[in-house]
């Protein structure tokens, strides 16, 4: 069993319950010490009396002294049995009803106590039993002293055997103390508890709270979107932490500007000169091999569109729009078709979600052209199911060794050995759809066809 | 193809571009297509030739150092008619949009094929000719009709609903051709000829192929279109209101 998946997890919780049981430890020990004491004070209380009177008791029962003349003033039925002055009483049998539990440690202390007094007796019996309501004899006794057992709540019953075989007995009130004690300990836990958990909890909240807003905050960092920084409050290291970490989101938002910046700067100085040459390859005379260079340089350009938005994609300028997703595919396919294409596209049903159109224009265009390329044709599927769409694009080239399906994600990877080309290239296309896609919550996913080909698969949640 | 006319009634374009690599190529590949073509390197450049010379039409580059080629077409445009070619380095929307709001007739996107640029050219110049004086830029904008708008800026078709119904190049060059002149009746020849300014592609396919995928895509009932008609022994006709938004 694992105990630890109940304890809590949050900082308020953990220092919480570490205060609570440092608390209630402190107070067991304090609980502990102060059963000790009372149990010195009982001594005191009731027990030195108790051994007292029964010394007295048997000095006097044992040597029965004539009328004392100065005591006389007060008529007294004088018992043999019975010692007025100290309620000993004096049988020739055991005196304590049987079936209660002895307290051998009254026992011992009244014994060390006699022995010290010089009373050696045979044997010591002791039993605290609870005063019952009923017992007659509360109402023989006066008022005050009834009322007294009544609130100490039991009765300590004691009979001494002495060594001629009789008995000496005594009945005192004896303090139920132990619920007291535990009710008074109760009762100041519970108030320590306030006293000291309530304020550890909220100083714990102080601390605990900016650190989840912090914790937030940092979830849905977006790169580059300028975020208002997180408010500093609580104590000051936690404010340090906040200002570290908004300083940290403008650093990495400034970051990502001059990579921008860059990256429009390396746009540009590449796209002039392949504009310049695509103006200057008209001057050539050979048709042919004219639209060989325009080709060529077309690829080079839409390898650097895509370098530059993959680049930027974490940060697409392009809001999300409604769509009709069949009438994007059937466009996509439709300009394939128009440059005489192999593509098919089975029509579909109307599919409105909600997407950038444009880069997911590319990412399937990006799935043809490789379809195209390496297949040399391509059917195109849009399967709406309950929670996606599926968008399928087979060919029926040479497909890819299962063992380098994912490495064909990997920008700047082609696998030369199964997959060749005539114009050259890198391997961008997957890349940039595939993160494409999974900027849209979807994923790519190929597979090798049964019957030879490759089958890629975008799947988009509605 | 051998230009027989004199110097002066060629039509004078002048080219804007700061990269000379592009800009001296490209006049003579012009020069060479039967426009008479004069360069400048910067906006400053571009005004005092426009000032010097009746120009017909201005190609201007957006990117350029010191006053850019936005402003420069703005203030083309506040003060006369001569329409507006935008080469535009990046191929972002918002380049797009921001150019044709200035009142530029149309863009092409760096590296451009330099025979597509001559189409284009000679497309709006006849445009003009035809107008007369300029009311607008025609193609810019968006076009409501028939409860479809076509936003041209981001070359798309957008439903009652808001949701847009993707284009393919081809279908959108038909539509734009169809929206920009409402009741007129276009043969298929003046629409291949419209739509073949936008891209080469329009060429090899047939435009009643392309009229039947765009019926699918926007009428009710394809088989008995309101929107795009079928004119007997014409060509076709947009039947439907259309309003510029």
């Amino acid at each position: 069993m694992n105990l630890r998946r109940f304890l809590p997890k949050s900082l308020t919780g953990q220092i919480g319950l570490l205060v609570a049981l440092a608390l209630f430890v402190a107070q067991a020990i304090n609980f502990g010490l102060m059963l000790n004491e009372r149990r010195g004070a009982r001594f005191g209380q009731v027990i030195v009396p108790s051994v007292t009177r029964l010394i007295d008791a048997n000095e006097r029962l044992a040597n029965p002294l004539p009328v004392d003349p100065v005591d006389d003033d007060r008529p007294r039925r004088q018992r043999r049995d019975f010692d007025q002055r100290t309620r000993v009483q004096l049988s020739n049998t055991q005196p304590i009803p049987g079936g209660q539990p002895r307290r051998p440690d009254i026992e011992d202390a009244i014994e060390r106590g006699l022995v010290d007094g010089g009373l050696d007796p045979l044997q010591v019996l002791a039993v605290v039993r609870p005063i019952d309501d009923r017992r007659p004899f509360l109402r023989k006794m006066s008022p005050q002293r009834a009322d007294r057992l009544r609130r100490l709540g039991a009765e300590l019953h004691v009979a001494v055997q002495l060594r001629d075989g009789r008995w000496l007995s005594l009945q005192t009130g004896w303090p139920r103390s132990e619920m007291v004690v535990i009710w008074q300990l109760l009762i100041q836990t519970g108030i320590l508890y306030i006293v000291v958990l309530i304020p550890v909890l909220l100083a714990t909240r102080r601390i605990a709270k900016p650190l989840r807003n912090l914790a937030a905050a940092a979830r849905s960092f977006v790169p580059g979107e300028n975020a208002e920084p997180v408010e500093e409050h609580g104590p000051s290291d936690v404010r340090s932490v906040i200002a570290a970490y908004n300083g940290l989101s403008k650093r990495v938002t400034a970051m990502l500007d001059e990579k921008d910046r860059m990256l429009g700067a390396i746009g540009h100085d590449l796209r002039t000169p392949l504009a310049a040459l695509r103006v200057r390859i008209e001057s050539v005379e050979d048709d042919e091999d004219r639209g060989r260079m325009a080709d060529t340089i077309d690829e080079m350009n839409r390898t650097l569109d895509d370098i530059l938005s993959l680049a930027r994609l974490g940060r697409p300028s392009e809001p999300p729009t409604d769509v009709d997703l069949s009438a994007l595919i059937d466009a996509v396919v439709e300009d394939f078709r128009d440059l005489d294409m192999p593509v098919q596209f089975e029509e579909a049903p109307r599919l409105t979600m909600r997407i950038r159109t444009g880069l997911m224009r590319r990412a399937v265009r990006n799935l043809i052209e490789n379809a195209v390329k390496y297949g040399q044709s391509a059917e195109v599927t849009l399967v709406p199911e309950s929670e996606n769409a599926l968008i399928a694009v087979a060919d029926r080239g040479p497909g890819i060794p299962p063992d380098q399906i994912e490495a064909v994600f990997d920008p700047f990877t082609r696998l030369e050995t199964s997959r060749n080309r005539g114009t050259g290239g890198i391997g961008l296309g997957l890349a940039l759809a595939r993160a494409i896609v999974r900027d849209a919550g979807g994923d790519i996913v190929l597979a090798n066809r049964e019957g030879g080909g490759l089958i890629a698969t975008i799947r988009l949640p509605r | 193809m051998v230009i027989e006319h004199p110097m002066s009634e060629l039509p004078h374009l002048l080219l804007v571009d700061d990269e000379r690599s592009i800009r001296e190529p490209l006049a003579q590949y012009l020069t060479k297509q039967g426009f008479r073509v004069t360069q400048a390197g910067d906006a400053e450049g571009a005004r005092a030739r426009m000032a010097a010379y009746a120009i017909d039409l201005v190609i201007l580059d957006i990117m350029m150092p010191g006053e850019d080629g936005l402003s420069l077409c703005r203030h083309i445009r506040e003060t006369g008619d001569i329409p507006v070619i935008l080469l535009t380095a990046r191929s972002e929307e918002t380049d797009r949009i921001v150019g044709l709001e200035m009142g530029a007739d149309d863009y092409v996107v760096k590296p451009f094929s330099p025979r597509e640029l001559a189409a284009r050219v000679k497309v709006i110049l006849r445009r003009a000719a035809a107008g007369g004086a300029r009311q607008h830029a025609p193609d810019s904008g968006s076009f409501a009709f028939a409860g479809w708008v076509l936003k041209t800026g981001e070359r798309a078709l957008v439903d009652r609903d808001g949701v847009s119904v993707p284009l393919s190049t081809g279908e959108y060059n038909l539509l734009h051709a169809l929206v920009t002149r409402p009741r007129a009746v276009l043969t298929r020849d003046q629409l291949l000829d419209l739509t073949q300014g936008r891209e080469a592609a329009a060429f090899d396919r047939a435009i009643d192929n392309q009229v039947s995928r765009l019926r699918k895509k926007i009428e009710t009932d394809p088989k008995n279109p309101d929107i795009i008609k079928t004119v007997w022994g014409g060509g076709y006709t947009l039947a439907a209101e259309v309003t510029r938004l």
